[in-house]
Formats: C-alpha cells, structure tokens, sequence
C-alpha cells in the first residue's frame, strides 16, 4: 500500500456516515413535475435529473473517482422502494445496535414535510401492501419474502459490453431501435436514451470539477487533470486503456446504485474482462504492475464508498453494510481450461494490502486450478479477512447447464451479493426471492399446525409427535406441510415481481443487461436473457439434528417416550435438562461424516428443491434454492420454538447453510466436507455457503499452507460448491470461555500438538489467548 | 480380545503434524514405558478405562442412580468414581446423558478401522495417509501388522510413531509396510532413562541402530520431547545428537517442543501430573539454543518444528 492509497484509506475511514435525502428530494420533485408521464419515464427523468444535481466530492489522491453522494458511505433514502421504516427509524437509526448512520435534524424536518406525504401509497412498500400484505404476512413465521421495499439488485451487468460502448453508444443504439418500435416500446428507449445522456453529462461533471479543483491543488494538478482527461473521453467514447476502463467500470457502478439503490451490483470475472486494456497497456509500455495495482487499489476503495441503507431488521438480517460488489477470480474458460492471468494476482495482492470488507473476493477454483493462483489465495485468507472465499466449479457449472442455461455462460458464471451464483451480463437472477424457515415448518407439523412461542394456528392440524405412530408417518406429515407453505408462498413471491414491474422499472440497469434492448423491455418484466428465482432453505443442519434425534430416540430406541418429547419442546426444556443432554450429545449430528444423519438433510433439501422447480415464476423462469443465509440465522432462530435437536426456544439456528451447528462438528473439518458433500449440488444453484474458522497458527509455515490447499483440491473433488475461512481471533477464544457448549468443535494448536479448547484448564486457555493474534504470522 | 482387533483410544482425522499432507491419527492403547510427562496418559494402560471430564457434568446423578455397588458416588457436591468397583460399566457410561463419563478407547476390528480410514481416503489423495500412534502401537503387534498390511493393500500412506521399546522381529516385520518411521528417543544416560521412563534404553538404542542403518534410514525421523528438567538438557541433546550422528551422519532428528496442553487430560484419569506448576513453552529463541546443540554435536539433517 503506498502512500496515496493509504492517505485515501484513512480519509474514507475518517469520514462520519450520514442518512441522505438529497437524492430523494430530487425524485421527489422529478415526479411532482412529471405527473402525465408514465412510470418509466419518470423514473428515467428522476434518474437524469439526479446524475445532473446531485453534489459531488473529489479528493485530490484519487485516481479513480465518482460516488452517488458527495459524502462517502452514506446511506441513501430511496423513497420509490419504501420508506415507512425511515420514518419509524430516524430517532434511532443513530443509535441502533447494528451499522448506524448519523442524522441531520434538519433533514428529519423535511423528509417528514415533503417526501413521507408524497409517497403515502406510492411506494413499491406501500402499493404491495395494499396488494398482498395479508398473504405475505399469514406466512412470515415460515417464509420471509424479501424484496419488498427495496429495487432489484444482486446482478451482474454486462461489463465487457459497457466498455466497448460506453453511454454514448448505447444511447445510439436506444435511440435506433426508437425509430422502428412499436408504440407500446417507445418509453423504454426513451428512458434509455434520457439515462444515457445523463450518465455523460455526469462524467463530465466529474472532468469540470476535478479541473476545477486542480487549480486548488498544485502538488496533485497533473494527476487531476490525467483523471480529468479520462471522465471526458469516457462521455464521449468508448475506454481505451486500463485506466480510462477501471474508470469506466466504476462510473457504471456509481450509477446503477444510483438508479435502484439496491444491494449488489457485483462486476463479476474482472480479471477476464479488463485483461485486454491491461494487456495493450503493458506491452505499449503505458503502465506497469505497480501503476495498475495502484489503480486497482483506488477501486477496491471506492467499493467501500457506497453502502446500503437497511431498516433495522434487515440489518440484523445482513449485518455490517453487505452490500456485495463480488469479484470472481481465476476459474475455466470457455474451452473449460484452467484460467488465470496477472490481474488475477494483482487483485489478490490488493486484497492482501487493503484488508477492507468489499470488493468482496471470489475464488473460482477446478481440478486444474493452478498451484500458484491457489496458494496465492490461501496466503491473503491467512490474513484473516474471511477473504477471499472460494467456489468451485466443479459443483456449480454442470448444475447450471442442467437448470437450461448455455455451456458458455455456465462455465463464465460468477457471483453476486455474498454467495449467489449468476451468469454475466444477461441475467436477472432475483436471488433472494425468500427464505424457507424449514425448522418452522417441523416445528409446526410435531405440534398440530401451532406455533410454539406464542400458540397461534399457523399451519394446518395434520397431528402432533404423539399422534404420529412412526417415523414415516411423522415425514409423511411434515411433507404435507412443507407443500402448504410452498403453495402460500409462490403467489406472493409473484406478487412481489408484478410490483416490480410497476414500481421499480429500471432503464438503465436495462441498457447492460442482454436481451433487453433488443426485446425493447425493461429486465423487471423479463426483459433479460435468463430469469431465475432464488429460495434459500433455512436450515438443514437444524433440521437434519432434529429428525435423526426424534428417529434414534423416540422411534428406533424409544428412550425418550414422544408425549414427553412433545411436552419438553412446549416448555423449552425447562425441568428437562437431562433430556436435553441426551438429545445434544447422545444422537450423531450433522456434520460428523455420519451417513444417516447427513441423508436426512439432505432428503428435505432435495425434496424441497425439486417441488419448486416445479413452478415457473412470473417472468418465466425457474425457481431454484440456495443455502445460505449471511446473518439470517440469528432472527431466523428466533421465530423457532425449542426444537428436537436441543436447540432451546428463539435461540440462533446454525451459521452459514451448509456448516453444522456451532459446535456440533466434533470429527474435524475433513468430517464436515464429507457431510456437506451428501447434499446434492442441485439444491444450491442460488449458491450455498459454507464457514469454517481455523486458528492462525495453520498457516505460519508453508507446509501448513500446502496443507491448506491440498485440503481446498479435497474441498474440489468432492464437488462442494462453497466454502470461506474465518480464522480464529482473539475474541471468538474469548467468546468459547463464556459459552463452552458452543465452542466444542474449536481446536487448538500448541507446539504441534491440537487440543479441544473447551476441554483445557483454564489457565492454558489465557496462555492460548494471550498469543492468537494476527500479529503472530 | 480377539487377535485381529485393536484397542484404540482416538482417531484423529485431520491430523496434520503426525506426517506429509493431511492424515488420520489412529491411537493404539497401552504402552511398555512410563514416562513421567507423558502426553496421552489415557494411552498408558492396555484395557479400557472411564474418563470423567468434570468440566462437562451437569450433576444430574444418572450415573449415581445407575450404580449398583458404589461405583460412583456423589460427594460434597463432586462426583467420585471407584474405577476398581464391580460395576456395569457400560449402562452406566450409556446413562451419562453429556458425555462427562465415557470410555476411554474402542475395541476395532481391521475392517471398522479401516472403514474409519477410508472416510478420509479422497484428501490422502494429495499426499497424506495414516499414523499408528500410541501408547506405543508395537504392544498390539498382530493387529498393528494387519492394519498396516490392510493400508499398503489400499495403497493408503503409513507412518508411525514409537518408543522404540520393541522386539526386533516385529519392527522388521512392520518394515516393508512403513513409508514413514518417527523413533523416540528421550533420554541417552541409562539410569536417567530408567528413572523417567521406567524402562531400559538399551533395546531403544540398539533398535534406533537397527533402524538407522537399514534401507529405509532415510524414512525414519528421530525425535526428542523437550520436557525441563528431564530431556531438556544440554548433555542429553547433546549424547543424543552424537550417538544418532555417529550411526548415520545424514539421520533427520527432531527436536519437539515442551507440550503444557497434556496436565489436562491427567484429571480425567484422577492421575498426578509430573509438574505441579506446568512450565511455559520453550521461546524460539530457546529452541534455538536446544538446535544449536544439536547441530554442533553432528546433526545435519534437523527439523525444525513446523
């Protein structure tokens, strides 16, 4: 890191977080002036009207500039989406527990005098409401539907195209296609044609100013007007060189953040797409490494200047700002060759350099995965930023041919958000649909349809544990169960999309996404070339602990008679300690490498992927699962009642998706490899996700970092389609002296030697704690 | 006991510091020697005991309940076990709903242990394999031949880990199966030996003899515990290092740093730990120093520890 990227680091950290409504006053006062239009096009003029006022902010340092707000990381209200919350949330937004923004007064004045009245019934949050609340919230104990106050993100636009073209060769082609339409076409390309122009205008904003600027700063003027230069060319033309194309790809971020102010727009396989800039510019002696790292770097920055604004559920859900600008790295080609190419290294290296939560980092690893790219990776997750993760293609690309998408675009997949997978370019992939609280599900099917925290009907009455005379009728039941909630919640999810379509229609977004301008349709009403669904099942490690205890100890050993199974779980355990033991620690767990159990998962999983494939939704596409669930365990767990597993009434349910419950996984990390491998790869085509913490220790020598990868080619061969790395810090030691039963997977390294953590003497855990820190490696 | 079965009390898999890439660790139970400092104490006894780890009772008494002849009692708020009891061991174990009580080891027959192994057959794929630990894994001889005739038959890499304290004919028996051979070798003056050890070293020596001058010397690591006050002295790295070198100048020695992490097992046992203020790790720089001598007493070939 050197010295202007280190100064640009400290300025952004420095900087406070404040809400900002400037953006929405300008939305506001675009519709207030556009009444006659259509929804499109005042979406289009908001969107224009925004890229020409909305304040600025350059610093001397950057090479790559642009932002949606002048201020960095600040979180935007977007009133379209929904903002009922804002409201409720402005006093406390400050103070909350989770990612805080500061609040001007004088902003809740004015939010609650001229944008709140505006949008009453307005909104996608309110018209929704109206439209299907009743339905959505019949279900929310079970199914959560996401998407319902905020725009469509979790894409992956057409980057390679974007900089071929650029705005003004877009704007063209919109402005072709407007001549020869059909009337019932002729706002979207309008639309198109009025963002595109804004977005040059926008660039030269930036040109204007940083010249502007440059006069105040002599020391930086000749980088200024470098940079200068290159926004200018970029309203004009195409980019040509590595610099003018980071440049371009992060002005294309800026705005479609500006557009949907949605969470993740993610640029995919970089190291592919921006190699022929870098590649012309090395050979003709414009740049070397250093200088493109250096560029690169300044981008990496700027990922972490725009954050998400989330209502305080929601970031309980995704904690810590995610808003998930995914780089892939490395993977096959289109041939299925093993790719690779410096840049892939530099991004690495800018990892390893910067240590910051976004881009967040992808590896794309195959059986022919190139030692040094590998080795390289494991070294920055040694770091400890949990990054970067990896992926495997070996699990993911013949999955997603199965699911009808091309060879090509399968084997070019990248990611999106935290752990999504996506093709590139052409894809509206509405990953995060809902969430499957499959536990509720049990849960309610072992108690005649009620819920056990607060006894209300929530599901049919298809009997209790004590009814159901064996295993298979109890599966029987929950099957049924299962399809009730599916059922439920297919219309809903349907009526989110609709809303979309109405509310939330995205010209620009629509200009790099394939298939859209050519369909001359907006991407929310299915205007891209592949329309996915994404359902996320929560969580089979619970659900897969809580059948195997039910089958082993109530059915196959009956040591635990089922009405006093049933009369634990309605009194979460209390006055049944001992059973809750047995049923912690005398059942085999998932996660363990123990068949039977691993099967039951992975059962329901299948169960549950293969009867919503089954549905089309409304854009046409396939519904497919993921399993992962970023935070959501936590408030997810906390709609669950005491569960069969031990698990006590409202507590977390498992991390991740594919893990096993804290704790739980006593037989080591090959163990838990081999359990998750029993999940068919079908089921996570929307991703999966999969934590394991290593203590730091691991990777002091190159052996234990060969070790590392020799268990990542294991991780590969058996087709596992994710997997990250936290490596254990000073606090999470702490955390397992506090909270032993959750800990008891954790192992140490002392000279050579691994021990449970738990299991030691309280003196050696100190002496552990005192030296597990990163400054050791 | 039939022949072919073998007491076990650990498999480890994912073990990565017993041998090349990653490996599973089988524990064989019972050994001749007995160290004062030894880190598996479990292992020392040949026959399955019960461990009570009081760290996770809960006090519910099913196990008291499940006793017939006071085989556990409950006694000022601490739970006694009589091992020597004539008890059933086995419900009452299987009563323990936490695990605080369970055995110590497992009677495996070659085909479950092999069945165990084989789980993690696709990461030995990349240069791991198996290590026969102990106890010292020679005491089970029969079983110890078979499970690695079993391994070589699955073309699994084998490598074991011994004090040494063996009869000839079944380290030469167990040669061809062995990729890889770590050797104690603790302490050189005898009388020492015998005092912390219990036992003799002169078949150790003349078995380290053996091992160091027959085609597989290059597989064999010799190794050396540091425990303060005992191994860790200058004159014995130093006899150690001369003797080795003066058999095979290119012998690969290792020196292994002190290991605080076993007093906590002792109490699972109700045994006496050998320290009763467990000393710290020794620091690098320390090491450096135990290497140093090493070096200047002829070693070559040291390990340093990874």
């Amino acid at each position: 890191m050197n010295n202007r990227i280190e100064t640009l680091k400290n300025k952004m950290l420095s900087q406070p977080r404040y809400v900002s409504i400037e953006q929405a006053l300008i939305i506001t006062r675009t519709y207030k002036e556009h009444e006659a239009d259509s929804i499109p096009m005042k979406r289009a003029y908001s969107l224009y009207n925004a890229l020409h006022e909305l304040e600025i902010g350059i610093e001397p340092e950057e090479l790559i500039v642009g932002n949606r707000t002048k201020g960095v990381r600040y979180g935007v209200v977007f009133p379209e989406s929904g903002i009922s919350w804002v409201n409720d949330e402005l006093e406390t937004i400050s103070t909350r527990a989770q990612d805080r923004f500061l609040v001007r007064p004088k902003d809740i004045e004015t939010f609650r005098n001229v944008i709140l009245p505006y949008w009453k019934g307005k909104s996608l949050e309110d018209v929704l409401r109206l439209r299907a609340g009743n339905e959505i919230d019949a279900i929310s104990k079970v199914v959560k539907i996401n998407q319902k106050d905020h725009a469509q993100g979790h894409i992956c636009p057409n980057v390679k195209e974007w900089l071929e073209k650029g705005p003004s060769i877009l704007k063209n082609e919109a402005l072709s296609h407007l001549e020869s339409c059909l009337p019932e076409q002729k706002d979207f390309y309008r639309s198109v044609v009025l963002v595109m122009d804004g977005v040059k205008d926008f660039m030269m904003r930036y040109h204007d100013l940083l010249i502007h600027e440059s006069l105040l700063n002599p020391n930086h003027a000749s980088d200024m007007k470098k940079v200068a230069e290159i926004c200018k060319n970029l309203s004009q033309r195409p980019a040509q060189t590595f610099h003018e194309a980071v440049q371009s790809l992060w002005f294309l971020f800026v705005v479609l953040h500006m557009e949907s102010n949605a969470s993740s727009f993610s640029p995919g396989r970089l190291d592919q797409t921006l190699y022929p800039y870098y590649k012309k510019d090395i050979e003709e002696l414009r740049i070397n490494d250093r200088e493109a790292l250096e560029i690169i770097e300044c981008l990496w920055l700027k990922f972490n200047q725009i954050v998400y604004l989330r209502n305080q559920n929601s970031a309980k859900y995704f904690a810590g700002f995610p808003i998930g600008f995914n780089i892939a790295v490395g993977g096959i080609d289109e041939k299925g060759n093993d790719f690779c190419n410096e840049l892939s290294h530099l991004f690495l290296q800018a990892q390893e350099d910067l240590g910051l939560p976004q881009p967040n980092l992808s590896v794309r690893l195959h059986e022919h995965t190139n030692d040094e790219l590998l080795k390289h990776a494991v070294r920055v997750v040694s770091k400890g930023s949990g990054m970067p993760q990896f992926f495997n293609d070996k699990a993911i690309v013949h999955e997603m041919e199965k699911m009808g998408i091309s060879s090509k675009d399968a084997k070019d997949y990248a990611i999106v958000g935290c752990v999504e997978l996506t093709t590139q370019g052409n894809n509206l992939g509405w990953s995060d649909a809902a969430m499957f609280n499959m536990n509720k599900v049990l849960e309610l099917t072992l108690n005649h349809g009620r819920c056990l925290i607060t006894n209300a009907q929530l599901g049919p009455d298809l009997g209790s544990l004590t009814t159901y005379k064996t295993f298979q009728e109890l599966e029987q039941a929950f099957q049924r169960m299962m399809l009730f909630f599916i059922d439920k919640m297919i219309p809903c999810c349907e009526e989110v999309e609709k809303a979309h379509i109405d509310i939330l229609p995205t010209a620009f977004l629509s200009g790099v996404i394939d298939d859209c301008m050519e369909k001359g349709m907006d991407v929310t009403q299915g205007g891209a070339h592949y329309n996915l669904s994404g359902i996320q099942m929560i969580q089979v490690a619970n659900l897969a602990d809580s059948l195997a205890a039910i089958k082993m100890m109530v059915y196959d050993q009956k040591r635990i008679r089922a009405k006093d199974l049933e009369e634990a779980l309605k009194d979460n355990f209390q006055g049944q300690e001992v059973m809750r033991q047995m049923l912690l620690n005398r059942v085999p767990k998932y996660g363990n490498d123990v068949e039977w159990v691993d099967q039951l998962g992975a059962k329901w999983a299948q169960f549950f992927r293969d009867t919503l494939r089954s549905y089309t939704n409304y854009r046409g596409g396939p519904y497919h699962t993921g399993m992962y669930t970023v935070s959501a365990h936590v408030p997810m767990g906390h709609n669950v009642g005491a569960s069969a597993d031990g698990r006590l009434s409202q507590t977390p349910l498992a991390d991740g998706g594919l893990s096993a419950v804290y704790g739980r996984d006593l037989k080591g990390p090959t163990a838990v490899l081999k359990s998750v491998s029993r999940l068919n790869d079908d089921c996570t085509t929307n991703g999966g996700l999969l934590n394991m913490k290593f203590l730091p220790e691991f990777f002091k020598t190159e052996i234990g970092i060969q070790k590392f990868c020799s268990f990542l080619r294991t991780f590969v061969d058996l087709e596992i389609p994710h997997i990250q790395f936290n490596v254990v810090r000073r606090e999470d030691l702490l955390a397992a002296q506090k909270h032993p039963e959750q800990y008891s997977s954790l192992t140490v390294r002392v000279a050579g030697y691994t021990a449970y953590f738990t299991e030691l003497a309280g003196d050696l855990q100190n002496e552990i704690i005192a030296r597990t820190s990163y400054d050791n490696i | 006991m039939t022949i072919s079965n073998l007491q076990v009390f650990d498999i480890k898999r994912f073990s990565t510091h017993d041998g090349r890439g990653i490996r599973t660790t089988v524990f064989l139970k019972g050994c001749p020697l007995r160290c004062k400092w030894c880190q598996n104490p479990e292992g020392l006894f040949p026959n399955r005991q019960v461990l009570y780890m009081e760290n996770k009772c809960i006090h519910c008494l099913s196990c008291v309940h499940a006793c017939q002849n006071q085989g556990v009692l409950f006694q000022d708020g601490k739970i006694l076990l009589d091992r020597k009891a004539s008890e059933d061991w086995e419900t009452i174990v299987d009563a323990c709903p936490t695990t605080a009580l369970q055995f110590d080891s497992v009677s495996y027959s070659i085909s479950e242990l092999m069945h165990e192994i084989k789980k993690d057959e696709s990461f030995f794929r990349y240069g791991g394999g198996v290590t026969i630990s102990g106890g010292e894994p020679f005491l089970q001889p029969e079983g110890l031949l078979s499970l690695l005739t079993a391994c070589k038959e699955e073309g699994i890499h084998t490598a074991i880990e011994t004090s040494l304290y063996v009869n000839r004919k079944w380290l030469e028996k167990a040669l061809p199966y062995l990729d890889q051979i770590y050797a104690d070798c603790k302490i050189y003056d005898a009388s020492m030996h015998q005092e912390c050890t219990g036992v003799d070293n002169v078949i150790i020596l003349e078995n380290l003899r053996y091992l160091l001058t027959c085609a597989k010397k290059d597989q064999v690591i010799v190794r050396t515990p540091l425990i303060p006050g005992m191994t860790a002295t200058k004159e014995n790295i130093e006899q150690i290092a001369s003797f080795l070198s003066s058999i095979y100048s290119q012998v690969h020695y290792e020196i292994l740093n002190y290991n605080p992490l076993a007093k906590s097992k002792y109490a699972y046992l109700d045994m006496e730990y050998c320290f009763k203020k467990n000393p710290k790790l020794y620091s690098d720089d320390q090491m450096k120093l135990f290497y140093q001598i090493a070096g200047d007493a002829g070693i070559y070939n040291l390990i340093v520890e990874s």
